[in-house]
């Protein structure tokens, strides 16, 4: 039957032809609904994903030492990348790369893979900081490999090393934590200050971030630049340091350990900071190796803490100062006062033996200073009280941080009756006998070395409380030159001028004839740049008999300590040398300091550094080979 | 050669022109700036080939392809058994052959094959009623193909063999009562169970039967990208090559599956009119043919075949825009691709020929 001639046949077809067109219809109201009614919110999200607000990173500030040499330069960073589109896939290809660069291809494939799903916009780095032979390298195996390509990027490097590691600190990553504790602050991938004055100085150095308006494509490469405000650089600026003092201190403590600190008199500026041992930040700024790990982090001399402002000493003998000065202001001895000294003598039922046990005789107060008779101080301290003795401590500032602008300072410990109620619970009840210890700087009593030489920087200006600080002041944009920052405050404690005068002459006497003069080299300093100072040598431990001394391990040997200033007649600076593990303060501080004074006043003066003008000299380079 | 040309009809091979002209536009802008730029040139060349194709079984009559249906159809079947056995497995699926670098898919010219044996079986029986031995004979034709491509596994072709089972039926004389009944049965009945009898882990278990890629990542991802793309169009589209969607490759799969998003990001809501309007257009003159047809082997064939494009049309534009399950349908004239465009122009050239005959007669 010819199906021309079938009603049904056309019936069902006019049938089919109303659904296909209610089909058409319904696809095109459901695209009406997507394009016209909500064609904004589509679009806002199409926009929200193509076009990307990115930071542009601020160069952080260089950071100059006092005479303008730098320190902290910023320079760029050649890094052998490989850009995210250009991933390779084929195994083959990913195994013969890793060959060519010696890095293990399993790993690679990993970090290929892991970069091929997670993260956006930022490339792989194979090999970070090239140097010489890098780029070498990297130019033979790119020959080879098309996709890879060099990024530049720029790149902090600390100029002395080790020179002065904990003052400056180092950059890094800004951490997770750090994110979560301020938010808003940091943005992902931030580069911040992590230690030292990098940490402190943050906000000085970092300057004002740029951004861009880009297009980005499914990977997140930028296809297009809408606009974009450029970043503002961050200030350099000058540090308190002296480039040169430093060197002579890094260079005076050679494999000792310790910490040393040069305070300027007239503002309370560090001239010089050092911890021994110190650190290289340039390390920092590669991804920590294992082989950084076990070379710093877990060694057991902890290079990693700038004893300078976190090492906690028993003060010894430079301590006998502040006693004197305790028992002076409360009358328990005069200016005058003659002390007895057989070698030993017994309080509460106990002997408090003297360094030397034959006895000094019958000393006076600045005597007792220049010889650092024990019992002399022994007799001052059993005179007071404890809290006389923290008082004293407190009205000059020592039992307070000394509020240097460096992250993590530690408190100095002056022991009181209520310091030792909640220190020790067990026994909370202050020992009479405990006082005698405290009286040599011993016992409880614990000082940072930036602590002790704001102490003597106050004994030097009579009575001033400098605010011991790094920053100096921005380098001028147009000028170069330092435009000082302002100086923090200093408090006033005026020291009656009797007083200060009896402490001044001991202080003095034990560099012209005490336990400092016996040494030839600070004799010879002492004549060119008189300076004055105390010697200190703190127990670690005990020994019953001392000819075992010598052959005892050197974690056991007593610390050595010298604090003091110069010039005697006016002084400019102040300074603390603490020596760990180093015996007598005579013999292993002393000359330290000796060095420091004769760098300062005479050689400094004598052989100048080259100015550092024009293209900025670097006075940590190799002096150029002259012909001869 | 101008004779041989007149067997093409006018109104049909103007829809077509038109779509192939659309579908080409879109590829050239989705390969941009891809390694696949080259793409709207190879399938320039798929569709050139699937004109001459039209053309020659356009001048061929009807009959004598029938005559072949059967022949043709056991050929389909043993590639089916074949592909599973010596086929390329391509993410997870065996549905290619591999021949000089070429893939073939034979699931998509068995589509239109098993339409043209059951067309041409059911053509040969008495019309206006249909016996119960003769509909589940047809059941039997169509579901063994089905469960072949099933096991490759590809549901969405799988699927795209129903509308021979639903159509020829009701062409035939089948109450069309009854086929709502059924629709609205296993509607309701399969809504009904999911909702209460299943268990979560029976219900997992028959999600994987029907789909086992569904349990794979990034669909979601896929059609949301999509809807962006298409909302974004708006009224008038970004402009061509300027979808930001498109050429920034926030837009996966954009020269197959999602071809249609491409066009409608950036040719806008007019020229989603345009393309639908062209498709209802192609329906049209198909089931025009089958009203025409000579036999009613003819007439099934056209109205099945209008049945099948109508369902790529419906899954593929209404998955891109999210209305549908992520189901891999091509639509004709836009997704690239060779297996696909010759057996669209294998069935189209048929209808020409259909339409020729009953004009010349």
């Amino acid at each position: 039957m010819d199906p021309r001639q079938r009603p049904l046949l056309h019936r069902r077809l006019g049938v089919f032809k109303a659904l296909a067109w209610s089909l058409v219809a319904v696809l095109i109201l459901i695209y009406a609904w997507l394009q016209l009614v909500r064609h904004g919110e589509f679009k806002q999200l199409a926009m929200q994903q193509a076009v990307k607000v990115r930071p542009i990173a601020a160069p952080r500030g260089l950071v100059l030492d006092r005479n303008g040499y730098r320190l902290v330069d910023n320079r760029r960073a050649l890094h052998l990348v490989i850009q995210r589109e250009d991933l390779p896939s084929r195994p083959e290809v990913v195994e013969a790369l890793a060959q060519a660069l010696d890095l293990d291809p399993a790993s690679l494939a990993r970090k290929i893979q892991s970069y091929r799903f997670a993260g956006k916009g930022r490339p792989l780095v194979l090999k970070e900081n090239l140097d010489e032979s890098g780029i070498a390298l990297a130019e033979r195996v790119r020959a080879r490999f098309s996709f890879l390509s060099v990024d530049v990027a720029p790149r902090r490097v600390y100029l002395g090393d080790e020179l002065a590691g904990h003052v400056l600190g180092y950059v890094g990553e800004v951490d997770d934590e750090l994110m979560k504790a301020k938010p808003g602050v940091f943005r992902l991938g931030e580069t911040i200050g992590k230690e030292g004055f990098e940490a402190s100085g943050n906000d000085k150095l970092k300057g004002v971030d740029g951004q861009k308006r880009i297009l980005v494509d499914q990977l997140g490469t930028e296809v297009a630049n809408f606009g974009q405000t450029d970043a503002a650089p961050g200030r350099s600026l000058y540090l308190t340091l002296d480039a040169g003092l430093q060197k002579v201190m890094q260079d005076a403590y050679g494999e000792e350990a310790g910490a040393a600190v040069v305070l300027d008199l007239r503002d309370g500026g560090i001239l010089a900071m050092y911890s021994s041992p110190s650190y290289d930040p340039n390390l920092f700024l590669n991804r920590l190796s294992q082989d950084m790990v076990d070379r710093y982090l877990n060694n057991p001399t902890r290079p990693m803490v700038n004893r300078a402002i976190q090492g906690i000493y028993a003060p010894g003998s430079t301590f006998k100062l502040l006693v004197a000065l305790a028992g002076l202001e409360k009358g328990v001895i005069t200016p005058q006062t003659v002390i007895y000294c057989a070698g030993k003598k017994n309080f509460y039922g106990r002997d408090f033996r003297c360094d030397k046990p034959t006895g000094h005789g019958g000393l006076s107060l600045v005597q007792a200073i220049a010889q650092s008779c024990d019992v002399y101080f022994y007799e001052v301290a059993s005179r007071l009280d404890v809290d006389d003795i923290y008082a004293t401590a407190e009205k000059y500032g020592l039992t307070e941080r000394t509020g240097i602008d460096l992250p993590r300072e530690k408190r100095t410990r002056i022991p009181s009756r209520a310091w030792k109620r909640k220190a020790v619970p067990k026994d909370p009840k202050w020992y009479a006998g405990e006082t005698i210890s405290v009286g040599i700087g011993q016992g409880a009593v614990g000082v940072t070395p930036i602590g002790l030489a704001r102490f003597y920087a106050t004994l030097a200006t009579r009575g001033k409380l400098l605010t011991p600080h790094l920053f100096y002041g921005f380098r001028g944009d147009q000028t170069n030159a330092l435009e000082p920052g302002p100086v923090p405050p200093a408090k006033e404690t005026p020291l009656d001028p009797r007083m200060w005068a009896v402490l001044d002459e001991g202080l003095h006497e034990v560099v012209q004839s005490g336990t400092a003069a016996a040494n030839p080299f600070i004799r010879e300093v002492a004549r060119e740049a008189p300076f004055v100072g105390k010697t200190g040598t703190a127990q670690v431990a005990t020994f019953v008999d001392k000819s075992h001394y010598a052959r005892q391990a050197k974690h056991l040997k007593d610390h050595a300590l010298f604090a003091g200033y110069a010039p005697h007649d006016r002084p400019q600076i102040a300074f603390a040398v603490v020596v760990e593990n180093a015996g007598f303060g005579s013999t292993a501080a002393a000359p330290i300091a000796a060095k420091l004074v004769k760098y300062w006043f005479v050689d400094r003066l004598k052989n100048p550094l080259p100015p550092p003008r024009g293209r900025m000299v670097d006075p940590f380079a190799p002096a150029p080979e002259v012909a001869e | 050669m101008k004779e041989r040309l007149r067997a093409l009809d006018p109104r049909l091979l103007g829809v077509i022109l038109a779509l192939m002209l659309l579908g080409t536009l879109t590829l050239f802008s989705a390969g941009r700036n891809t390694p696949q730029a080259a793409i709207w040139l190879k399938q320039t060349v798929w569709n050139l080939m699937g004109l001459a194709l039209m053309l020659l079984l356009a001048n061929t009559h009807p009959r004598r392809v029938l005559r072949y249906s059967f022949a043709a159809y056991l050929l389909g079947l043993a590639a089916l058994l074949a592909v599973l056995v010596v086929g390329k497995k391509i993410g997870g699926a065996t549905r290619w052959f591999v021949v000089g670098g070429q893939t073939f898919q034979p699931s998509e010219l068995m589509k239109w094959v098993t339409l043209l044996y059951v067309s041409q079986r059911l053509g040969s029986r008495p019309a206006d009623s249909i016996g119960r031995l003769e509909l589940l004979g047809a059941v039997g034709l169509v579901a063994f193909p089905m469960l072949l491509v099933q096991r490759q596994p590809d549901l969405g072709m799988a699927l795209s063999f129903l509308p021979i089972l639903l159509i020829i039926p009701l062409m035939k004389g089948l109450r069309m009562r009854w086929v709502v009944a059924l629709v609205l049965l296993v509607t309701v009945g399969g809504f009904g169970a999911w909702k209460v009898a299943l268990k979560p882990y029976q219900k997992q278990r028959v999600m994987i039967f029907l789909d086992p890629s569904s349990d794979l990542q990034g669909k979601g991802y896929q059609v949301n990208q999509s809807r962006i793309a298409i909302g974004a169009g708006g009224l008038i589209g970004k402009g061509f090559t300027s979808g930001s969607q498109t050429q920034l490759n926030f837009l996966p799969v954009k020269t197959t599956d999602f071809a249609f998003s491409v066009w409608a990001e950036e040719r806008g809501f007019l020229g989603v009119l345009l393309a639908l309007g062209l498709f209802g257009l192609l329906l049209s003159r198909i089931l025009d043919a089958a009203k025409a047809a000579h036999t009613n082997a003819e007439a099934y064939f056209c109205a099945g075949a209008a049945g099948i494009f109508a369902l790529h049309l419906m899954v593929n534009v209404g998955m891109v825009a999210g209305a549908l399950p992520n189901k891999g349908m091509v639509l004709p004239f836009f997704s690239a691709g060779g297996s696909s465009t010759l057996s669209f122009f294998l069935a189209l050239g048929l209808i020409m020929g259909i339409l020729y005959r009953s004009r010349v007669k």
